[in-house]
């Protein structure tokens, strides 16, 4: 039996096809997001690739920020419950995930169970959430894709004091008009990101393992900094950015088996 | 063409809540007879020993009360505005305070008339620290910017001790015997000491039937929609010593008994969960807020921010009297005697989880929910979350965000559940 997740977040949207709860079957990933043509693009992209229809799901489980909006969804579920139960299945030892979104950061905290146990999250500020980093990486001329690579080559970082991403990006226009290395500073990006989000982690309380889940995730950079202000490994699943959409997946296939 | 749809019509009010605006709309109105009639009227903080001024027949009004009033008016913003921009107080200070001072100003001008309720002028104020510290500075501004006296009762924070010092007891008791002197003086009236004690018992009868009231919640389903309470307490800030508070909280219990008796309740959805709400109220987005737990079964039965106004103590004893000021307000104790009283309640109320607002403007409450939060997860075993708002300006909160936070504590609650149930 077939279930679906579909993660709909701020700027991407997300799919996993998953089979009977265990295999997963097909992936699909949409750089749009909420409000945009992003998730019917990705529902209909994971469903293509393997000439699904719709009556071929068991059910359809949304979450993200997006997730009240998508018509044809059977249920929907927060993000954190969802990130929580994707990251469990890939990596059944993690205790901590760090997720950082559109436009929220989240530390979580599972049971040794795999259950979501608490979690804390960002406030009414995009500092430390993938916005930031979207705002950075458009001020250096540069795809967000790339600055993990940007990060690689970093000899010195340069400092980015300012919390407030307008502000923040004041200083980088300042930086690079007094000619700062532009890996040194997408470096200063990326500790910046760090050591606004390792305060929801560090208030969260850290139980290892750590790891970090979303598309931000697939950013070395931002791995290497936060490991750094964490103090310890930070585990990254190739399919991290998928974890929302998994965990939906998986909660869908909870239902559909309580159903039976 | 137009689309004609059909409006659900509004639940009437229960005759206590139309008792309650009628009360407040007398409250209002004796202040504004009063002071056309050139007689003296103050303004006062919330856990002030109003008592006094109750029995010398002084009409009192209440900053906090009437900014929250506005606030879940949606008339809190250009005021806010207004003192951040005409009067330079910063955001970082209380939006009760900052909404209040630009309020005083405004209501100078005798063709002002956008706020509701609105407020008449205050000749005096009246200060006690138990409940804030930055009340000091905001009721400073008050008496420097329009020139008229503080009476201030300084009550002190009981560090380490969960029972105010004696000395402590003594230094408020003689406050507020000064006071009393004092306000003589300023009214020209004499204070009559058997009309005190008859305020002082009506002052406990009141406090009693509210809390009698309160407990009748830790009934599973609760008869009650927590966040009615909070329409309710505001009879203990204004008129603690009338009897038109007894009249109005007797009417609540029979109503709330006419629930019990029924098996019904007036939380608008089934009761899925149970939560403590920790803060002062998010007024200005309440709506949202009631919406979003309706939308999943979540009542907050009870939290530490209504019962803040039981003042209970022996009728005709100072001391006591002088105590129960000193400890009121949880913000006077430490984090620990605070955040043991919360998982107290959380178990007796049989909570399934608390939700904490980290209301921007009060630095004090906001303080030791972070830290607190761990000792109630610790001392009670349910899940706690935090959302931020404030209680006055509106550009703090994020619809979204709250939702996500409630959705994630709920799937939280609803797993221990189903854990706990087998």
């Amino acid at each position: 039996m077939l279930t679906m997740g579909l993660d709909i977040g701020s700027t991407a949207c997300k799919c996993i096809i998953l089979e009977d709860g265990k295999n997963i079957l097909g992936r699909a990933v949409v750089s749009s997001g909420a409000g945009t043509v992003g998730a019917q693009k990705v529902y209909d992209e994971a469903l293509a690739m393997h000439s699904l229809k719709r009556e071929d799901l068991g059910r359809l489980m949304v979450t993200g920020y997006g997730r009240f909006s998508f018509e044809t969804a059977d249920n929907q579920k927060s993000e954190l419950s969802c990130h929580a139960k994707g990251i469990a299945f890939l990596m059944p030892t993690v205790r901590t995930i760090i997720d950082i979104g559109g436009q929220d950061a989240k530390a979580l905290r599972l049971n040794a169970k795999g259950m979501l146990d608490s979690f804390v999250m960002n406030d009414k500020c995009a500092a430390g959430t993938g916005k930031f980093l979207e705002v950075m990486a458009g001020r250096l001329n540069l795809q967000t894709e790339e600055l993990g690579e940007w990060d690689a080559k970093a000899t010195e970082e340069a400092s980015i004091s300012s919390t407030c991403t307008v502000f923040a990006e004041s200083e980088v226009i300042s930086k690079l008009s007094m000619n700062v290395n532009l890996a040194d500073l997408v470096a200063g990006i990326h500790r910046s990101v760090a050591k606004r989000v390792a305060v929801l982690a560090y208030r969260n309380g850290i139980v290892k393992d750590v790891a970090m889940s979303g598309g931000v995730a697939l950013n070395k950079g931002v791995v290497r900094a936060l490991g750094e202000e964490l103090k310890t490994e930070i585990l990254v699943h190739a399919d991290c950015q998928l974890a929302g959409a998994l965990g939906a997946a998986l909660f869908a296939w909870e239902e559909l088996c309580k159903q039976a | 063409m137009t689309e004609t749809v059909a409006q659900k019509p509004k639940r009437p009010l229960p005759k206590s809540r139309v008792m309650v605006a009628a009360q407040t709309a007398k409250v209002y109105q004796d202040a504004w007879d009063a002071k056309a009639r050139g007689e003296k009227i103050g303004w006062s903080t919330a856990i002030f020993p109003q008592e006094i001024c109750e029995t010398m027949g002084i009409p009192v009004l209440y900053p906090e009360n009437n900014a929250a009033a506005i606030s879940a008016k949606h008339l809190g913003d250009d005021l806010i505005a207004y003192a951040e921009g005409q009067m330079r107080y910063p955001m970082n200070i209380c939006s009760y305070a900052r909404l209040n001072l630009a309020l005083a100003e405004k209501i100078q001008d005798p063709a002002y008339n956008t706020a509701d309720p609105l407020l008449p002028s205050p000749d005096f104020v009246l200060l006690a620290n138990n409940s804030c510290t930055q009340l000091m500075k905001w009721y400073e501004q008050l008496s420097h910017n329009l020139n008229i006296p503080i009476f201030f009762v300084d009550c002190l924070f009981n560090y380490d001790e969960e029972k105010p010092a004696a000395y402590k007891v003594t230094y408020i008791r003689k406050q507020i015997e000064s006071y009393i002197a004092e306000m003589e003086k300023f009214s020209g009236k004499k204070f009559d000491w058997d009309k005190f004690l008859e305020v002082q018992k009506r002052s406990q009868i009141n406090s009693k039937l509210f809390d009698d009231i309160i407990q009748l919640n830790t009934r599973v389903p609760a008869p009650v929609n927590g966040f009615d309470f909070f329409n309710y307490m505001s009879c203990l800030v204004l008129c603690r010593g009338k009897e038109s508070t007894t009249e109005i909280f007797k009417q609540l219990k029979l109503e709330i008994e006419e629930h019990i008796a029924n098996g019904t309740t007036s939380f608008p959805a089934k009761e899925e969960y149970r939560v403590h709400w920790e803060g002062i109220a998010c007024w200005p987005n309440l709506g949202h807020n009631l919406k979003t737990l309706k939308n999943y079964g979540v009542n907050a039965v009870i939290n530490g921010y209504v019962t803040a106004w039981n003042i209970v103590y022996e009728p005709g004893n100072l001391d006591s009297m002088a105590y129960a000021y000193a400890t009121s307000s949880t913000n006077s104790l430490t984090t620990e005697t605070i955040m043991n009283m919360r998982s107290d309640t959380i178990k007796k109320f049989d909570c399934d989880g608390m939700l904490c607002h980290v209301n921007r403007s009060c630095k004090m409450m906001t303080f030791h929910i972070f830290v607190g939060r761990n000792i109630v997860e610790e001392k009670t075993g349910v899940p706690c979350s935090n959302f931020d708002g404030d209680q006055s300006d509106s550009r703090v909160y994020s619809e979204a965000q709250f939702e996500t936070r409630v959705q994630g504590l709920v799937e939280i609650m609803k797993e221990n559940k189903e854990a706990k149930n087998g």
